[in-house]
């Protein structure tokens, strides 16, 4: 009788084992999920993530036991910031710096819209979290999702899962933050400067030495950045060298591709109840679209300074897309000057904007992590 | 960028490419022959003709390097002939002028909306442009009748390239 019971007991252990928690937890990520099948909120991460927190909060789920499949891939992966270097290759491989070199002033722009970060740095010390934990939570700011994980990693692990959905969400959400802030902020009269495409061309030679060049100066200055540069820059050099163009496309789609979904899966499975179910996400969801909104304030303030400066010649609008999340921000620049004036274009130079917006995000988590003192040294 | 001129002449056929290295430095190819061009001035001429009875000799091709088009330069809005707000500039600003709908900006063209003999508004939609992977709606600089359609689905366009002109001219 007695090991019958206990067979039973054996037998059903799942359903003992489920926890309010960790329905709660299910119940998030079938949320995830549907904002990334349905609403389509960048489902090539929100599918991942979703799926990793759905196994990780089964009952007793070996997949996050030791040696499990999902703890074997955060170990490999996110623990050690592997996944999110790679990402950057692939990223490196498909930005195209061109509209940067051609306008190089732009890159005034990529600084200013990363103010956030910075405020919200402040803010959330404000609110009581650890310095590590504040600065982790301030790089939501950089709107670069890798940027996000590399330095959350390194700073506050524990808080990955919140940071990360926070920062892919939201950055998914830039085409609904950005119109209202860009249009509050500039008259019409502003959002209808026209910024012609200026022609430069861009020798082959300007292109493969820049993300050398990029790479030298970035790391000598902000050694904790040299990873996420170094990485971001490879990609950019295979491409514009145009000699390795199988590594090119494979970082760009194959690599990327693999290390994207096993990074969703990983983060997914840092979401379990204990460690997510606190005041502190919540905190973070709010710290993390107060970054993003302060970021493009920051940023178009800054452009209408420099249209003051330059007597009348740069479009407010451009300076939205210094907040990085490329390319989707400098899209958004281009579909709000053109619902105002359809012969506007201004795509090519909120691209510069956007481009220099993804480098100063990398050199802010580089400034970041040292100041936070943090690092493999 | 290059672009090619295939120009008709005295019933021959003559291709001239021309490669812009820099902003005013040109190669032109003429046949087997390769020039260096320098662009010491370029002016969009309202209502410019060519003119009858001018025979280019052979060996000056510093007029390849200008586009042969009689691009009417008169600005979309402002009135001022754009080429003067823009000079050295191989090609007037953003919209073209009121004789081209132009392309803003170098893409590759996805959708064409006209054909000859269409009559547009301004503001209807001529062409869809692909720049930066982004789908770009270029509509027509002002009302009128579509002339010539210079451009099909999937053609790399430069700025400034022609992508419809107006019967009007």
């Amino acid at each position: 009788m007695g090991a019958g019971s206990d067979s039973l007991g054996l037998l059903l252990q799942g359903l003992t084992h489920v926890t309010p928690q960790s329905l709660v937890m299910i119940g998030v990520a079938l949320v995830l999920l549907y904002l990334g099948i349905v609403k389509s909120y960048e489902p090539l991460l929100l599918l991942p993530i979703g799926a990793g927190c759905l196994l990780a909060n089964l009952p007793l789920s070996p997949l996050i036991a030791d040696d499990g499949m999902l703890r074997v891939l955060y170990d490999m992966g996110i623990k050690n910031e592997l996944f999110p270097l790679l990402i950057f290759i692939g990223i490196g491989a498909l930005t195209d710096f061109g509209p940067l070199l051609e306008n190089p002033r732009l890159v005034l722009l990529g600084a200013a819209g990363q103010f956030g970060i910075f405020l919200t740095l402040l803010l959330a010390l404000a609110l009581g979290f650890t310095r590590p934990e504040a600065a982790s939570i301030g790089i939501i700011g950089a709107i670069d999702g890798p940027t996000s994980i590399y330095v959350s990693g390194l700073l506050a692990p524990h808080l990955l899962g919140p940071i990360t959905v926070a920062a892919y969400s939201y950055m998914s959400l830039v085409p609904i933050i950005l119109p209202p802030i860009m249009k509050l902020l500039t008259t019409q009269a502003e959002r209808r400067i026209r910024m012609p495409y200026s022609q430069r061309t861009i020798g082959r030679r300007t292109r493969i030495l820049f993300p050398i060049v990029v790479t030298v100066v970035v790391g000598t200055l902000v050694p904790f950045a040299t990873p996420l540069i170094g990485m971001l820059m490879l990609g950019n050099l295979m491409k514009e060298s145009g000699v390795v163009e199988r590594l090119t496309n494979a970082s760009a789609q194959e690599i990327a591709n693999t290390v994207t979904l096993f990074l969703g899966l990983a983060i997914g499975s840092t979401m379990v109840g204990a460690e997510f179910l606190k005041a502190s996400t919540l905190a973070i969801l709010v710290l993390g679209i107060v970054a993003f909104a302060v970021d493009a304030v920051a940023g178009v303030l800054f452009a209408k300074l420099l249209n003051v400066l330059s007597g009348g010649k740069v479009n407010p609008l451009v300076g939205a897309a210094g907040i990085s999340a490329f390319p989707m921000a400098a899209r958004v620049v281009q579909r709000v000057a053109h619902e105002e004036d359809f012969e506007n274009f201004l795509l090519m130079h909120a691209m510069g904007a956007n481009a220099a917006g993804q480098i100063a995000s990398v050199v802010a988590g580089g400034v970041l992590l040292a100041l936070m003192g943090a690092g493999g040294h | 960028m290059t672009r090619r001129y295939t120009l008709g002449l005295r019933g021959r056929e003559f291709v001239i490419d021309v490669h812009e290295l820099a902003d005013d430095r040109f190669e032109v190819v003429v046949g087997d022959e390769i020039y260096d061009v320098t662009l010491s001035g370029d002016e969009d001429l309202p209502r410019a003709t060519i003119m009858p009875g001018y025979h280019p000799a052979p060996g000056v091709v510093g007029s390849a390097a200008r586009p042969p088009v009689p691009a009417a330069a008169v600005g979309p809005s402002g009135g001022a002939p754009a080429a003067a707000a823009v000079p050295r500039k191989p090609r007037p600003a953003v919209g073209g002028g009121a004789s081209t709908v132009s392309a803003p900006m170098p893409g590759v063209i996805l959708e064409v909306h006209v054909k000859a003999g269409d009559r547009v508004e301004r503001g209807q939609q001529i062409a869809v442009l692909e720049a930066m992977k982004m789908h770009n709606l270029i509509g027509a600089p002002r009302a009128g009748t579509i002339g010539e359609v210079c451009v099909t689905p999937g053609q790399a366009v430069g700025h400034g390239d022609a992508l419809a002109r107006y019967a009007e001219g």
